[in-house]
């Protein structure tokens, strides 16, 4: 899932005919993007420091035109690094993207998407606290959900402990016999 | 009529009937909380109180036994002396206005020859207290509640005292029970149908009751000058309220429905004039209640607006028109053509107020924030 | 009126804390707002006092569990929350999910859209200023609904109704009589707000040209819903990637130009009617037969793979993103929350405002605090 340098003409591009991957290519043209085809949309990994380049390209490009942030998030996927992920929509073109940055677990620092969809302020606030993202040049870098003096615990990391459900499943709670 | 009732010393006589207000206010403020209750329960289609005593009907009691069994809390950095004494200074001047309140014939504290100007000074006093208890409160939304409260209270006294003044100025007097006898054959509406409607939207104002009840807005101010009272303070200002309404609904009801005298007032008796009294108060309180179940609250520039700009031009045009009728000795049908056309003038008026386009600084304070930020 | 120009009697700002608790926030919001007289200067709004980490909770759940989660996170429009949740899992099992399984959980949702816009009206009246009328009213024709829901799932608020795969159980043998009923009983309510509220002249000198966000502004925020539509921009995931069977039956988008506090109530009128058609419709095309899949594993797991659904909830697009590396429980679960997005625009909308309008405003875009904290 890590976006190394890989060529576009990796195994993915056979089950990408159909979809808009075409046009994110020419869009993204000079960045090194790759794509895999999700359930419902075209997933495209970006290297983090082109990221702002790449989503200001999809968004400025005439038939893409992603003009609507639908939702931004991280993944933390424990020692592959913590992907950063943008949901974005059209709302002329009417097609769906998702974008993926994977930062590595020692580099936890991405540009703010801010000046790309205002929308991205809230969310990137949202995952600065919760993932320990720091996004580059956000306007607002406080806080959103968490205390204001908790800016070294991040909830939502995988090493975050939740001991007391842990312990309730242990007593047979949950089904921790089929656990993977 | 240094002459006391039943003949007794006057100063005696007078506390006697002092004390009679105060029993009866608080009593009526009571009942007219029950029945401000129910009424607005019926027009929410639900039932209202109902478990306490038969009807509810204790339901004001209870409330007030609860409030006077509250704390009475102060908050450490209110100016005591305007916090402890905001809720007396709405009090007093309601129960002062109730000495010229006609009920029946001979019948009211006083009879005042310059009973409305009497009227009009007192019931304007009480927004001292509002401004005292906003701004003693400590408390932003209380002081904005308490200037909210001055700047209506100053806007609406004119179009309400330029209203009284047409009744006046018909009826040759400034005493409200002559106004009242003087109503014997055809009320003051009919000849005053616009002073009638200037003077119930003013009376709205002047009452805080909505559309107008800015000051106290429960969705913006969170009370207003109230927010930081509690027990029996609190209870103080709330009685006041509902005094105020029910001195309010009686004098309109004199001053525009005839009060005691029409119809029949003075051939059927004592009774029958307090009888009508309640009855045509009660229609006016019903039609603020009902207001109040159905309109939304106006914002602080547009109460100011239609005060300035519609309210007032148009109470005096009825001035004005009033005193050409009476210098050129017209008709009286003409009052009330004339009446007629300007009710719908105002409401035309104000129906294109709200089609104006609205003011606003919006989009230039937007830009400049966003640049700073 | 103040303008910059009577800054010349030196008058100073004042810092009105609004919330977290006020009768107009909808709940633990909080805004300071800086005030000018009674204009607003700056807004800036607080969040996060009913956070309580749903989506970690998810983690650690498995995915019959965290439908509760769901339930609690948007507890005005909880089926619709619950259809995105179901509606991932299933994507990443693969489930199909069976006709009157998709018949019955749209007329849920169509219900549970008209409960909670119905919330909204009552809200928003008494935001406006009229005195508990709107509150009643709504209440009344929302608890016809809740009603329903009750008997249907044993619960008024937090259904859980929906599974991945279809529904709990099957409903009531009266369901199709119960729902006419209480489409009466909502084109009553209907028609009362439309009385009350739509034609009243202190209403609409009120609402109108009030907190006025412009199409492109609204897209840019990520606004969604009916906050969104007002503006003009007909962005409706029900219309837009169709889900369930939204695509068979007749139902039109609603759109106003305005973009301000009226358009948003039309606009939330309208689709209530909407709504009803669309049920109405359902009800005709409901047929007996299975409610979940034949072959149900006992266990529920998904292999890996990510997908972000999306519905249109009340509010707007309720999005989930679930990431699963396989096994019976998320590895990560994102709820996208409209109200989130749409409370970014706030400032936007308010600055410039008078206070009361800003809290109206506030009001408009109907927020669920439970859904913009999590």
């Amino acid at each position: 899932m890590t976006s190394e340098e890989t060529t576009e003409s990796a195994a993915p591009v056979a089950t990408l005919d159909g979809t808009i991957w075409a046009e994110v290519d020419r869009a993204l043209a000079g960045i090194t993007a790759t794509a895999e085809r999700g359930l419902l949309d075209v997933i495209v990994h970006v290297p983090p420091a082109e990221i702002i380049r790449a989503l200001k390209a999809l968004k400025a490009d005439a038939t893409l035109n992603f003009d609507y942030l639908r939702s931004l998030t991280a993944v933390d996927n424990e020692e592959d690094g913590i992907d950063v992920v943008y949901h974005l929509y059209s709302t002329t073109a009417k097609h769906n993207l998702t974008v993926k940055a994977t930062l590595a677990n020692d580099n936890l620092f991405i540009d703010t998407a801010t000046t790309v969809w205002r929308a991205a302020n809230w969310l990137e606030r949202e995952t600065a606290e919760m993932f320990g993202v720091r996004f580059n040049g956000h306007p607002d870098p406080r806080t959103l959900l968490m205390p204001e003096d908790m800016d070294d615990t991040f909830p939502l990391r995988k090493d975050h402990p939740l001991a007391e459900i842990e312990v309730l499943q242990g007593e047979g709670m949950g089904y921790s016999e089929e656990d993977q | 009529m240094p002459e006391g009732l039943f003949g007794l010393n006057p100063w005696l006589d007078g506390l006697i009937r002092l004390l009679m207000i105060v029993g009866l206010m608080t009593i009526t403020a009571m009942g007219l909380i029950y029945i401000e209750r129910k009424v607005l329960g019926r027009f929410h289609a639900r039932v209202g109180p109902q478990r306490t005593g038969p009807f509810g009907l204790l339901q004001s009691l209870a409330d007030a036994l609860k409030l006077i069994g509250k704390e009475d809390l102060r908050p450490r950095n209110a100016d005591p002396w305007t916090f402890e004494f905001g809720p007396y200074m709405v009090f007093v001047p309601i129960f002062l206005g109730f000495v010229v309140q006609p009920f029946m014939a001979g019948f009211s504290v006083r009879v005042l020859d310059l009973g409305i100007m009497y009227f009009v000074a007192v019931s304007s006093l009480s927004i001292i207290g509002w401004v005292m208890a906003g701004w003693g409160s400590d408390n932003r939304y209380a002081m904005i509640g308490g200037m909210r409260a001055a700047a209506q209270a100053i806007s609406y006294e004119l179009p309400f005292v330029l209203s009284l003044l047409s009744v006046s100025m018909l009826t040759g007097t400034l005493n409200i029970n002559e106004i009242v006898l003087s109503q014997w054959q055809v009320p003051n509406i009919v000849w005053q149908p616009l002073a009638f409607l200037i003077f119930f939207i003013a009376a709205l104002a002047e009452l805080n009751r909505p559309p107008f009840d800015i000051p106290i807005g429960e969705s913006e101010v969170v009370g207003g000058p109230f927010v930081e009272y509690s027990g029996i303070r609190w209870s103080m200002f709330f009685l006041g309220e509902y005094a105020s309404l029910f001195i309010m609904s009686v004098l309109i009801s004199a001053l525009f429905l005839g009060g005691y005298e029409w119809p029949f007032g003075t051939q059927l008796g004592i009774g029958f004039q307090f009888l009508l009294t309640v009855v045509k108060a009660a229609m006016i309180i019903f039609l603020i209640i009902w207001v109040r179940a159905s309109v939304p609250r106006l914002r602080i520039d547009q109460l100011m607006g239609y005060a300035w700009k519609i309210l007032l031009p148009l109470s005096l045009l009825q001035v004005l028109v009033n005193g050409f009728v009476l210098v050129y000795d017209l008709p009286r049908i003409v009052l009330t053509i004339a009446g007629i056309g300007g009710v719908i003038l105002l409401v035309s008026l104000t129906e294109r107020a709200i089609r104006l386009p609205r003011v606003t600084h919006q989009s230039s304070l937007v830009t400049q924030s966003e640049a700073a930020s | 009126m103040v303008t910059e120009s009577a800054s010349e009697f030196e008058t100073q700002d004042l810092l009105l804390n609004v919330g977290p608790q006020h009768p107009s926030t909808h709940g633990v919001f909080r805004m300071v707002m800086q005030v000018d007289g009674e204009v607003v200067r700056e807004v800036i709004p607080y969040i996060g006092y009913l956070h309580r980490g749903a989506e970690k909770l998810c983690e650690t759940m498995d995915y019959r569990q965290g439908i509760g989660f769901m339930d609690r996170t948007e507890y005005l429009a909880a089926m619709n929350a619950e259809l995105s949740y179901v509606m991932a899992v299933e994507t990443l099992a693969e489930l199909e999910v069976p006709e009157r399984a998709q018949w019955i959980r749209m007329i849920l949702v169509e219900l549970n859209r008209l409960a909670s816009h119905l919330m909204f009206m009552g809200a928003f009246g008494v935001d406006v200023g009229v005195f508990g009328t709107p509150f009643i009213y709504a209440w009344r024709e929302r608890e016809a609904v809740i009603d329903l829901f009750e008997e249907i799932s044993g619960d008024r608020m937090m259904y859980a109704y929906l599974r991945p795969g279809g529904l709990a159980w099957d409903v009531p043998t009266n369901f199709v009589p119960r729902v006419r009923e209480v489409l009466t009983a909502v084109r009553q309510g209907i028609a009362d707000f439309d009385g009350l509220l739509t034609k009243n002249e202190i209403f609409i000198a009120r609402t109108k040209g009030v907190g006025v966000i412009s199409a492109a502004d609204a897209i840019d925020f990520g606004m969604s819903g009916p906050s969104i539509r007002a503006s003009g921009v007909p962005l409706d995931v029900r219309r837009e990637e169709p889900y369930l069977k939204y695509n068979d039956i007749n139902w039109n988008v609603i759109t106003r130009t305005e973009g301000d506090v009226y358009a948003r109530y039309l606009c939330r009128l309208d689709e209530m009617r909407e709504s009803v058609k669309i049920v109405e419709q359902c009800l005709e095309r409901l047929q007996p037969g299975a409610i979940m899949p034949e072959k149900m594993p006992r266990m529920l797991r998904t292999p890996p793979g990510e997908i972000y659904v999306r519905t249109e909830a009340p509010r707007g697009e309720f999005g989930v993103y679930l990431v699963s590396k396989g096994g019976n429980r998320p590895h990560r679960l994102k709820v996208r929350s409209a109200c989130l997005s749409n409370l970014q625009a706030l400032r936007h909308m308010t600055i410039g405002s008078y206070v009361a309008d800003a809290l109206i405003v506030l009001g408009s875009i109907d927020i669920v605090l439970s859904e913009v904290d999590r």
